[in-house]
């Protein structure tokens, strides 16, 4: 447990004296609520059968947000396999699974607490701008927006965010290279909800939102309509999460049998 | 001599520019892994593709029970297969006509006395077609009624009318897609509309009038081909209405059948005319409750569809139906496009490819030789540029040429209908696709250039061109919203993938989700060069004042 | 000395260069002479890789100049036909082969395959070269490197810390090159932290420290002054020989058991003293400083000047 602890420390130590942390944390919180003030200033409820989503509209900004913690999490692994310093690293902490997940432990800490920044600073925005827009109780929107389902769609992005960051570094620790990982994880988030738009078939179609990390990760977000997403918020979460500890499972696995 | 031959050949007169881009040819070739990378483009490209219509199946068969087993048995699925013109595009083509025959030159008027229309204001589909009740009155906007000389009555046959609409006013239109605009204005017993077409050899002339003796000249046309005998009468036909609605996802749009009703009088056609069918003076008239096609069926609007005598020379139509070009829709077939899916997948490893190369010499200090070599830092920027941008528009150009034909075999082979493209828009979907390669290559490399971290521009560039694209097309944002997505960011330039147009004769949703860019293709392609151009001028910039 | 001096090759002319607070170059000037090697030597930090990265154009100087051959590096033409340098070893990229390295290099300069593998003969890299570079040792990546250096048979060349990582075995190749290199015309300036290193293959010396030049000066002249005309003497009678020579006016050192040192006396003198006075002594010799001693001699000198307030500012 010392030797976790360490490992812990060490790796805390690492990300904190990296400049590039702060900026990429500060940028995740700038531009998660600055794309969720933008979405909730542009969509407008225009009736009571409007079926906007206060949750999906106001926390928009996670889509952009998660880009930003996919390169922390991404840098936390890749840089070192890229100076060469992964060496030092396991010479000094020998049990590579160790270094892996105080890696992941730091990253999902520090990626949480920017998460709560980044979903605080959306929920503000949409708490502002959503009332004016016909996000109101005469559209069947409740006295306030904030109801049960909206304090889970925050807190569920958080724990969405927090799990994007341990997809990323899972990835890294297979590809070894900062750049192709980046590529690889925003092309997994990206690309499935493309993909799902030119399925067809509707069994398919739903199938390739069930599987997408984000589009299933997403449904945590879900207000309105949860019966007709593709999964329960929870089941969503349960997907991403399949996604990032099988990554980063595999990646540990990887890691340790690999010559570094 | 020899040396005066050989001279020009080996000093290029961009003084050794050439040497640049040899030097950083043999740079990308080199490193097996950057090679792979573009390989993969071109697999992703049509490998992605391949997932579109591997994940579809054809439902015609939901469409339609009867043709949908047979289709099963021969292997094609008739019901999904629009109506053609000659040059291959997809047409809509179903009206109430009623007609006889006219050879050779001559003409067909008649005056329209009320136009009205019918719809189910819910928008509610095949579900809820019980019977005319809870049906609203009311023309949709490109509800026609009219004249019409047409070249048979078979789908798709060529054809030019002037009619009255719901909401444009009287036009002419021919053969599908031709349209020009007469006199504004709602039809009625106070204000008819007298309408005219005259055939004069394959050109035909569209007249109207509001009292039968002052004639106005719409417009004319040629229609190649028109056969000596032709099917001339008058007609009524109605788009589907629909309800468009927003909601995450997307908007979803909820249409249904409506039907528009027009009462013609003092129908005359002059010229050698001969009666085709069995019907009041010769007329073929459509019988009412005979339509055969299309939901609701019998009982629903239309049921009303058909055409009636009321008096000598005098009908009353009502239509339901389209004629007009014809585009995707959803469970309607695929554009042509949507062969080219993949297109992201591939674009993510070219940005990939792109930016390591520059970012990989920052990181290793390569990047000290490489300026060692070429102290003039812009002539190696625009090397790297030349050099990555031809490898990324190759790369571009075999991925979208394998994966039309590809994906679209697969889609065929999964008896789903694809819908016809120009020559010209196919070589434009493939070119524009290597294009829309190359210049996401030249913002990533300058990209890479400015932020010299590969993981940073990798992430940057693929934020900027991919996730407005995800957020216009999936995403709560609005239509107006994705619209502004579409013109102002890198994704503006997916329009140069796109085959469907937005005829404006014709109702429908158009926005980024259901495949209609904002801009045209070219100039969507140049918002992101624009961007590159931007991105590589300040990379320009801080390669020349930086210290390497 | 009746013939002309040697053609400048490379001059750098009062560089001066900050990096926030702190002055990486302070007024650095000094002359690279064609045909001779130069030595480019003071301790780490002193600014030799930045003066050497100002010559190439990489980094630009806040005041001050250099020039190849009266030309500012970024206005040459194929500039590896001009200066070639090796700068740091370990910049390649490591999954393309050392001689797909070499190719690219080339060709960027106009020049094709066969004078790559003209270089690489040279540097007896043939069996590796087909090779990724990333899996080349330190010592291969300097040859590598200098044959990079070669490729546009340049009448200068620039070598940062070219013996680092070199086996003994190495060590010997490289100052053996770099002698004929000078031998052949051309300039060679070469840095190093080591004085040792450069023994015997420098000739000519110019030395740093804080960004500007403590000395510069031919290797011959500077080892001369620090031998300081110093005689070495063994001998078992050392009471006797330390009084003779003494009374003659040298200065006697003990540095061993049976070894003295004189100080003011030339050989003549110490052997016809000692003669006179009936001493027996084993050896005498000319003492003759090592490059090292004259570096520490020179620096001690630098720091010492540096140290000392300005007697000129009363």
């Amino acid at each position: 447990m010392t030797a976790f602890r360490d490992a812990l420390h060490a790796e805390w130590t690492k990300l904190r004296t990296v400049a590039g942390t702060a900026w990429l944390l500060l940028a995740a919180v700038v531009l998660t609520a600055g794309l969720s003030a933008v979405s909730a200033a542009a969509v407008s409820c225009d009736g009571p059968q409007c079926g906007e989503d206060p949750a999906k509209v106001g926390l928009l900004g996670v889509t952009v947000g998660q880009a930003l913690v996919a390169v922390l999490a991404v840098l936390a692994v890749g840089e070192e396999y890229g100076t060469g310093m992964i060496r030092v690293t396991f010479a000094a902490m020998p049990r590579r699974e160790l270094v892996l997940g105080a890696k992941a432990v730091v990253v999902a800490g520090l990626t949480a607490a920017a998460g709560v920044l980044a979903v605080l600073g959306s929920v503000v925005c949409a708490l502002v701008l959503l009332p004016g827009n016909g996000f109101t109780a005469a559209n069947g929107y409740g006295p306030h927006l904030i109801t049960a389902a909206t304090a889970r769609a925050a807190f569920g992005s958080v724990l969405y965010l927090v799990l994007v960051a341990l997809l990323a570094m899972g990835v890294t620790a297979l590809v070894r290279d900062s750049a192709i990982a980046v590529g690889a994880v925003l092309g997994l988030l990206y690309l499935f909800p493309i993909v799902a738009a030119v399925i067809s078939d509707p069994d398919w179609h739903r199938h390739a939102q069930q599987m997408s990390p984000m589009q299933a990760g997403l449904t945590v977000q879900a207000t309105v309509d949860v019966a007709g997403q593709p999964l329960s918020p929870w089941q969503g979460v349960g997907v991403l999460a399949l996604w990032a500890f099988g990554a980063l499972g595999v990646g540990g696995v990887v890691m340790r049998l690999r010559d570094v | 001599m020899a040396d005066v031959l050989t001279r020009p050949a080996a000093a290029p007169s961009r003084d050794g520019f050439g040497h640049l881009v040899h030097a950083e040819w043999t740079k990308l070739r080199t490193v097996r892994g950057w090679m792979i990378g573009l390989l993969a483009a071109v697999f992703l490209t049509v490998g992605i593709g391949m997932l579109g219509p591997a994940g579809s199946q054809s439902r015609c068969d939901n469409v339609d029970g009867a043709r949908g087993g047979a289709a099963h048995a021969t292997g094609t699925c008739a019901a999904s297969t629009p109506p053609k013109r000659a040059d291959g595009r997809e047409v809509v083509d179903e009206e109430a006509f009623v007609h006889r025959t006219l050879s050779g030159d001559g003409s067909i008027t008649a005056r329209l006395t009320a136009f009205t229309g019918r719809y189910d204001p819910t928008g509610g589909g095949p579900a809820t077609g019980g019977g005319t009740t809870g049906l609203a009155d009311g023309l949709q906007p490109w509800s026609k009624a009219g004249v019409l000389v047409k070249d048979g009555t078979a789908a798709g046959s060529t054809y030019a009318a002037v009619l009255a609409t719901g909401d444009h006013g009287v036009r002419m239109q021919y053969d599908y897609t031709g349209d020009l605009a007469g006199r504004l204005g709602p039809v009625s017993a106070a204000a008819p509309r007298w309408l005219r077409l005259t055939r004069a050899g394959d050109t035909l002339t569209g007249y109207e009038s509001a009292d039968g003796t002052t004639w106005t000249r719409i417009g004319s046309a040629t229609l190649r081909h028109l056969p000596h005998d032709v099917e001339v009468g008058v007609f009524a036909t109605s788009p589907e209405f629909s309800v468009i609605r927003n909601s995450f996802g997307g908007s979803a749009t909820n249409t249904g059948p409506t039907v528009a009703t027009g009462a013609f009088d003092h129908i005359a056609v002059a010229g050698q005319s001969t009666a085709a069918g069995s019907g009041a003076d010769g007329w073929t008239v459509p019988r009412t409750g005979t339509a055969d096609s299309g939901p609701g069926g019998a009982n629903g609007p239309l049921g009303q569809v058909g055409a009636s005598a009321t008096g000598a020379d005098a009908f009353t139509v009502t239509g339901s139906g389209d004629i007009a070009p014809a585009n995707p829709d959803e469970g309607a077939g695929k554009s042509l496009e949507s062969a080219l899916a993949g297109t992201f997948a591939g674009l993510i490893a070219v940005i990939v490819v792109a930016a390591l190369t520059m970012t990989s010499e920052y990181r290793r200090g390569l990047i000290r030789t490489s300026l060692a070599a070429s102290p003039r830092r812009g002539r190696l920027l625009a090397a790297k540029a030349v050099v990555l941008g031809s490898a990324a528009f190759v790369a571009g150009l075999v991925a979208a040429a394998a994966a039309i034909p590809v994906v679209t075999a697969l889609e065929h082979s999964k008896g789903l209908y694809v819908f016809h493209a120009s020559t010209e828009a196919v070589i434009r979907l493939v070119v524009g696709t290597a294009a829309l390669m190359a210049v996401a290559a030249v913002l990533a490399l300058a990209v890479g250039t400015i932020l010299r971290r590969g993981a940073a521009a990798v992430a940057a560039v693929i934020v900027i061109i991919v996730l407005p694209y995800i957020l216009a097309v999936a995403s709560v944002l609005p239509g107006t919203a994705a619209d502004w997505l579409t013109r102002l960011t890198p994704a503006a330039a997916f329009a140069v993938q796109q085959t469907i147009t937005a005829w404006p004769q014709v109702k429908a949703v158009h926005t980024p989700a259901s495949g209609y860019y904002p801009l045209s293709p070219w100039l969507g392609l140049a918002v992101l060069a624009l961007y590159a151009a931007v991105a590589y001028a300040l990379a320009h910039r801080l390669l020349a004042r930086r210290d390497a | 000395m009746t013939a002309p001096p040697p053609p400048t090759a490379i001059a750098v002319q009062g560089l001066r260069k900050r990096y926030g607070a702190t002055a990486a170059l302070d007024g650095m000037t000094f002359d690279v002479a064609a045909g001779t090697v130069t030595g480019f030597v003071g301790p780490n930090g002193a600014g030799k890789s930045t003066t050497m990265r100002v010559i190439l154009g990489l980094d630009t100087p806040d005041e001050g100049r250099a020039l190849i051959g009266g030309v500012p590096y970024a206005r040459l033409r194929r500039p590896l036909g001009h200066v070639g340098a090796l700068l740091d070893a370990a910049a390649l990229q490591p999954g393309r082969s050392a001689r797909n390295h070499l190719l690219w290099l080339a060709h960027s300069q106009g020049l094709g395959a066969k004078r790559v593998d003209e270089v690489v003969e040279q540097s007896g890299l043939g069996a590796v070269i087909g090779r990724k570079a990333g899996g080349y040792s330190l010592g291969m990546r300097q040859r590598l490197g200098i044959a990079a250096a070669m490729l546009g048979d340049p009448p200068a060349l620039l070598l940062d810390e070219p013996f680092n990582g070199l086996d003994p075995e190495g060590i010997v190749w490289i100052r053996g090159y770099l002698r004929t290199l000078a031998a052949e015309g051309r300039a060679v300036l070469v840095s190093s932290h080591l004085m040792g290193e450069l023994e015997g293959c420098a000739d000519h010396l110019v030395v740093v420290g804080r960004g500007t030049v403590i000395a510069d000066t031919p290797v011959a002249e500077l080892i001369a002054r620090s031998s300081g005309g110093r005689v070495v003497l063994r001998t078992t009678a050392r009471a006797e020989a330390a009084t003779a020579l003494a009374g003659l006016g040298g200065t006697v050192g003990v540095t061993g058991p049976d070894t003295l040192t004189v100080d003011g006396l030339g050989t003549e003198e110490v052997v016809r003293a000692l003669n006179t006075g009936g001493v027996p002594f084993s050896e005498i010799s000319a003492h003759r400083a090592s490059l090292e001693e004259a570096y520490m001699d020179l620096t001690r000198d630098a720091v010492e000047f540096r140290a000392a307030p300005a007697p000129e500012a009363v």
